[in-house]
């Protein structure tokens, strides 16, 4: 069968960008993404905004359909509603597509699986009502749908943003409630001078707070104990401040405490990952070309850690000019030559990168919960009291856990609660993350009807010409 | 409260949530639909019966498994509106889970 020279994962800022190098550098090259239209998380919709008005949402998004524009007439195949999900170190990825099974072959594999909010799980986080600000972005971007009066609570700059996309777009917002600690802007404030160099992404941050506060918002700072009040469904937010106790009142909440990597895709690999102590998450384990220990196999963009939408155009430009230089299409002088702008932001970038890392690092009292009741695998229903009882009776890794408990057995598939097992197991144990490991993850990496796999098509490369 | 910023009537199409008449724009998610006819819980929990509801909208939490056209496990926020579907509130306990698929 005839292999594609090169399959990419995900049409995000990393995929377009390195679809765009990879054609240009003459490589034939299908680009699979589960979203109806390219851009990923950041350009959702952004060539085909369902918004009256688009430009309310920033610069940056704008900025965006061009980049589509140009991925689309690029020449590489864009299969757009193909979900992928074994992705095999011998070449072969498996997806869905409108229903049926279907499967390609490639010589060199591109990942871009961007990334996921954090979970957030405060007392009440499963309750209807209750979703992530990135929930708000996506409905946004896509459907044009919002939520009047609803509360955001959490740090980081995706909160701050969404924020003041809702008020320029006049909807209603109950209230900010800013979760940064004080003591992170001491801890932040000596890598501010390095991180000056990137003093426009700076200067985005501080306009955004700016914006929120002139807009007349009820914004809390320094909020702890967080908690969403509520018995079938959202009520409020309930959370103290120096000690004193404060209310919301809101049948929407949003939460966010900042990104971490789309795990599933390089998990079920087998792929080597490593725990990112600065970012709190895990990591594929990669070369500076994004090539990981399977030489065919290379990973982009926030999927091999937090990078951001320059950072991970930038990343994909450069792991294409190593597939292209694995397919003998240019030599290694000429790789290093046309990597080398890129790989010099990617680093210039890093000490702006530190502090924000260290400005919005997540909580641990936001990170892993606190009540014995609160749930961990919102699949199974596994909450932090089943986890520890598991713990006393001997299950001391992810894997032992999931065992014994169920906890991320469900149809997530440790999507969600991943990253706090280890958190927990790490806190137990009284070791690093690292000693305590993840999941061991297989494909399918969703869930399948037997119907669907009934229907098995294979894709040959020619369909790429 | 959720509601659409889209004034105008062009692209409406008739689905059936919960065996309500609600109408959705052509090519948007199940779930924004679900939404903006405040039909919000997607899901019974296995266990406990709680009602649960999309929680990332982007195909990363599973809370917003529904049933469309009969078929159980579909993710509400990754599925598009069609012009006479059937959208319900999935309860899978946990002698059915063994049927829904892997
Ligand atoms: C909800 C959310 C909203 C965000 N909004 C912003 C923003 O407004 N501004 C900003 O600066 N940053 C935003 N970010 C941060 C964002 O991660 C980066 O800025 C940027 O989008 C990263 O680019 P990427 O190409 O690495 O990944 P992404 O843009 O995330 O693209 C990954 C793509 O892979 C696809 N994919 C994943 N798994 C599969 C699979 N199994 N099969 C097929 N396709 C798959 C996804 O559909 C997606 O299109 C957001 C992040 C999240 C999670
Ligand atoms: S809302 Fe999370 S998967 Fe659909």
């Amino acid at each position: 069968m005839q292999a594609f020279d090169c399959a990419i994962v995900g049409a995000g800022p990393a995929g377009m960008s390195a679809a765009l190098a990879l054609t240009q550098g003459g490589a034939d090259v299908i680009v699979l993404d589960r979203a109806d239209r390219a851009g990923g998380q950041i350009y959702r919709s952004a060539s085909s905004s369902p918004l009256p008005d688009a430009a309310s949402l920033g610069p940056d998004y704008a900025a965006g359909a061009d980049l589509i524009t140009r991925f689309e007439r690029s020449g590489a195949k864009h299969l757009a509603g193909a979900d992928a999900w074994h992705i095999g170190d011998d070449g072969r990825i498996l997806f869905s597509y409108q229903g049926d099974t279907r499967e390609l072959h490639c010589r060199e594999m591109l990942l871009c699986p961007g990334a996921m909010e954090r979970p957030m799980p405060i007392p009440g986080w499963t309750l209807p009502g209750v979703m992530t600000a990135g929930a708000a972005q996506v409905m946004l971007k896509s459907d044009a749908v919002v939520a009047d009066g609803a509360v955001f609570a959490g740090s980081g700059p995706l909160l701050y943003l969404i924020v003041a996309q809702y008020l320029r777009l006049g909807v209603r917002v109950a209230a900010l409630v800013d979760t940064t600690p004080r003591r992170h802007y001491l801890d932040a404030a000596p890598l501010l001078p390095r991180a000056w160099r990137q003093v426009g992404q700076l200067r985005k941050g501080l306009s955004l707070l700016r914006e929120i506060r002139a807009a007349g918002v009820d914004t809390y700072r320094y909020a702890e104990n967080l908690e969403v009040i509520g018995e079938e469904t959202a009520k409020g937010l309930r959370f103290s401040i120096s000690g004193q106790p404060h209310e919301v009142s809101a049948d929407t909440v949003f939460l966010h405490h900042g990104v971490q990597p789309n795990l599933n895709m390089t998990r079920a690999m087998g792929l080597a990952h490593h725990w990112n102590n600065a970012q709190m998450c895990w990591q594929v384990t990669v070369d500076e070309f994004g090539q990981s220990a399977i030489s065919h196999v290379s990973v982009a963009g926030d999927g091999a850690g937090i990078v951001g939408a320059d950072g991970a155009c930038a990343a994909g430009r450069v792991v294409a000019q190593n597939m292209l230089y694995h397919l003998g299409r240019v030599s290694r002088t000429g790789r290093d030559r046309n990597s080398h702008a890129d790989l010099y932001y990617l680093s210039s970038m890093k000490p702006f990168r530190r502090f924000i890392d260290c400005l919005y690092r997540p909580t641990e009292a936001l990170r892993l919960p606190r009540d014995t009741e609160t749930l961990v695998c919102r699949c199974e229903e596994q909450s932090l009291g089943d986890l520890r009882a598991g713990f006393e009776q001997g299950a001391r890794d992810p894997n032992a856990l999931k065992s014994l408990t169920r906890c991320g057995m469900g149809p997530c598939q440790g999507r969600q609660c991943g990253h706090v097992v280890t958190g927990l197991l790490a806190q137990w144990r009284k070791e690093s993350p690292d000693a305590v490991g993840y999941y061991r993850l297989r494909s399918p990496q969703r869930l399948l009807t037997v119907d669907e796999l009934g229907r098995y098509n294979t894709i040959p490369a020619e369909a790429a010409k | 409260m959720f509601r659409s910023l889209q004034s105008d009537d062009h692209n409406l199409i008739t689905l059936s949530v919960n065996g309500r008449s609600v109408k959705a724009r052509k090519g948007q998610s199940v779930w924004s639909a679900m939404a903006v006819a405040s039909e919000v819980v997607t899901r019974k929990a296995a266990l406990s019966g709680n009602a649960r509801s999309a929680y990332c909208a982007m195909g990363v939490c599973f809370e917003c498994m529904v049933e469309i056209d009969g078929l159980a496990n579909q993710q509400a926020c990754l599925s598009r509106v069609a012009e006479g579907m059937n959208v319900s509130t999935q309860v899978i306990t946990e002698d059915t889970e063994a049927d829904a698929g892997l």
